[in-house]
């Protein structure tokens, strides 16, 4: 039996200004599940992700990761749930793409060597090594993408959630990040993917919320749910639309 | 894409890329000050010597002066207050402004030395992985008390990665002013308030979201110290700029 992460109960979280950003969910995410986080703008998609980090609190309910309280274990649980943000040029800190992939073992006070083991091991496995002395801020969007996986994988995490990853990328930049998505999938990471456009990894998850007004709306199979996407403000995928199978975007 | 400019870091082999940062550090310093006192031949000498390196950084002399315009307009400037400025022997008069040939040569020299500073301060930058910068400082700054040094290698590191991004982002913002006709507006207060207060927004959220990755990933003051690996040429570079600086100083 798969073992459970992310265990959450009850989960509602209210802005300052009152409005509310989660409203009661419950759910639980087990080892190895690929989840397409669904929902139009607006819907609590980031709300919840950064809940998932630690970057916000519940105003009520519990999230436990590994059967620990987020709240009382913060360092633990941004070290098991890794963060992949939406715009890349606001992510990377660093002044090279090798450092900036250094950055978080930095933070978890790593010895050297093994930092720099692990960095040049990562960027030969996505295929940035020929890039590691480069500025990032001069990098494709593609390449930048998945650099901040890159600096994300550093850590180690057990689960990584993905905001928004295929925003603003060209079709090739998008298939460079799908394929690094995929191939995390099928080493067997848990992987949480917030998306408006579910068409490219529909195919490969296993696992789909459709989140509305802050609520789970839907939870299922992926394919089971595609038919009631437009009803919650989300695009059908095409094959859907045409009758069509669906396929793999992976070449 | 961000821009390239002369002052970034070009990845390289050479002796000087190899250097131990501290130590380029120390030299350029103390380079810098022995010329304050230098003069003609020694400051020509040490011109001879930089486009050595240049060279050898990849860097090209004639498209570096391009990129510097406007600092040769600052150094036109100085040597322009020189030489009106300094008491000598009159060169010429007009409209009761008087040059002189002291000021004229004192000038050209203040000019050419501060060209040179500024080339070896772009050597520096070219061959030095700006993380190593960072080290640096944060090294000669450990012995200080009460200087968190720590967080001010951070901001040092996110003060050079971020500029690209506000450069970037104020190009973006004027582009969409300019394409709605803000040339139109002739009013320099509200032209530089139209692009001043969106690209302050725009760089106030891009911080908030830089702070909220930050700590995604775990940052505290409390973080792997740099490493800094010497290459083994350290000695002879450090006794040849032993050398330049003596040169700088005696052949005046």
């Amino acid at each position: 039996m798969p073992k459970t992460i992310i265990d959450i109960k009850d989960l509602s979280f209210v802005f300052d200004d009152g409005y509310i950003g989660l409203n009661h969910i419950s759910l639980s995410i087990e080892q190895g599940e690929f989840i397409i986080l669904a929902g139009k703008n607006g819907s609590g998609k980031t709300t919840f992700l950064r809940h998932l980090n630690g970057l916000l609190m519940p105003t009520s309910g519990m999230i436990r990761i590994n059967g620990q309280d987020i709240s009382k274990h913060l360092t633990q649980t941004r070290k098991t749930v890794g963060m992949v943000f939406q715009d890349p040029d606001t992510q990377m800190v660093g002044d090279t793409v090798f450092d900036e992939v250094a950055f978080g073992p930095e933070n978890l006070k790593q010895p050297r060597a093994l930092i720099t083991e692990k960095v040049t091991r990562i960027l030969e496995t996505l295929d940035l090594f020929h890039l590691k002395d480069r500025n990032p801020s001069t990098l494709s969007g593609g390449e930048k993408r998945k650099t901040t996986i890159a600096g994300i994988l550093a850590m180690d995490p057990e689960v990584i959630v993905f905001d928004e990853p295929f925003s603003n990328l060209d079709y090739p930049g998008m298939l460079q990040v799908l394929a690094v998505i995929m191939d995390l999938h099928h080493a067997g990471q848990t992987l949480m993917i917030a998306t408006h456009d579910i068409e490219p990894v529909i195919f490969e998850a296993t696992r789909m919320i459709i989140m509305g007004n802050g609520s789970i709306m839907e939870d299922g199979s992926p394919l089971a749910l595609v038919r009631c996407l437009e009803s919650h403000g989300v695009r059908e995928p095409c094959f859907s639309k045409f009758g069509l199978k669906p396929q793999s975007w992976q070449r | 894409m961000a821009e390239i400019t002369p002052f970034t870091y070009r990845p390289g082999s050479s002796g000087l890329h190899l250097l131990d940062t501290r130590l380029k550090f120390f030299i350029t310093c103390l380079v810098g000050m022995s010329m304050l006192p230098a003069e003609g031949i020694a400051c020509c000498f040490y011109f001879l010597m930089l486009h050595f390196f240049l060279k050898k950084t990849g860097l090209h002399f004639f498209p570096i002066l391009n990129h510097m315009k406007l600092f040769l307009i600052l150094l036109f400037f100085i040597f322009l207050t020189k030489a009106l400025t300094t008491q000598g022997n009159l060169l010429f008069s007009a409209y009761s402004l008087t040059v002189t040939g002291q000021g004229v040569t004192e000038g050209a020299m203040t000019a050419f030395k501060f060209f040179l500073l500024m080339l070896t301060g772009l050597i520096f930058s070219a061959t030095t992985r700006p993380s190593s910068v960072k080290a640096a400082v944060q090294w000669f700054l450990k012995p200080i008390p009460l200087v968190p040094e720590k967080r001010v290698a951070v901001m040092i590191s996110l003060a050079l990665c971020f500029l690209p991004v506000i450069l970037k982002q104020a190009k973006e913002v004027s582009d969409a002013q300019k394409a709605r006709c803000a040339h139109l507006q002739k009013n320099p207060v509200k032209k530089t308030m139209g692009l001043a207060l969106p690209l302050l927004k725009k760089t106030f959220l891009s911080a908030d979201h830089l702070v909220l990755a930050m700590e995604s990933r775990c940052y505290c003051d409390d973080r792997t110290d740099p490493e800094f690996t010497p290459s083994g040429k350290e000695k002879a570079f450090l006794l040849g700029s032993i050398a330049v600086c003596a040169c700088l100083l005696l052949f005046r």
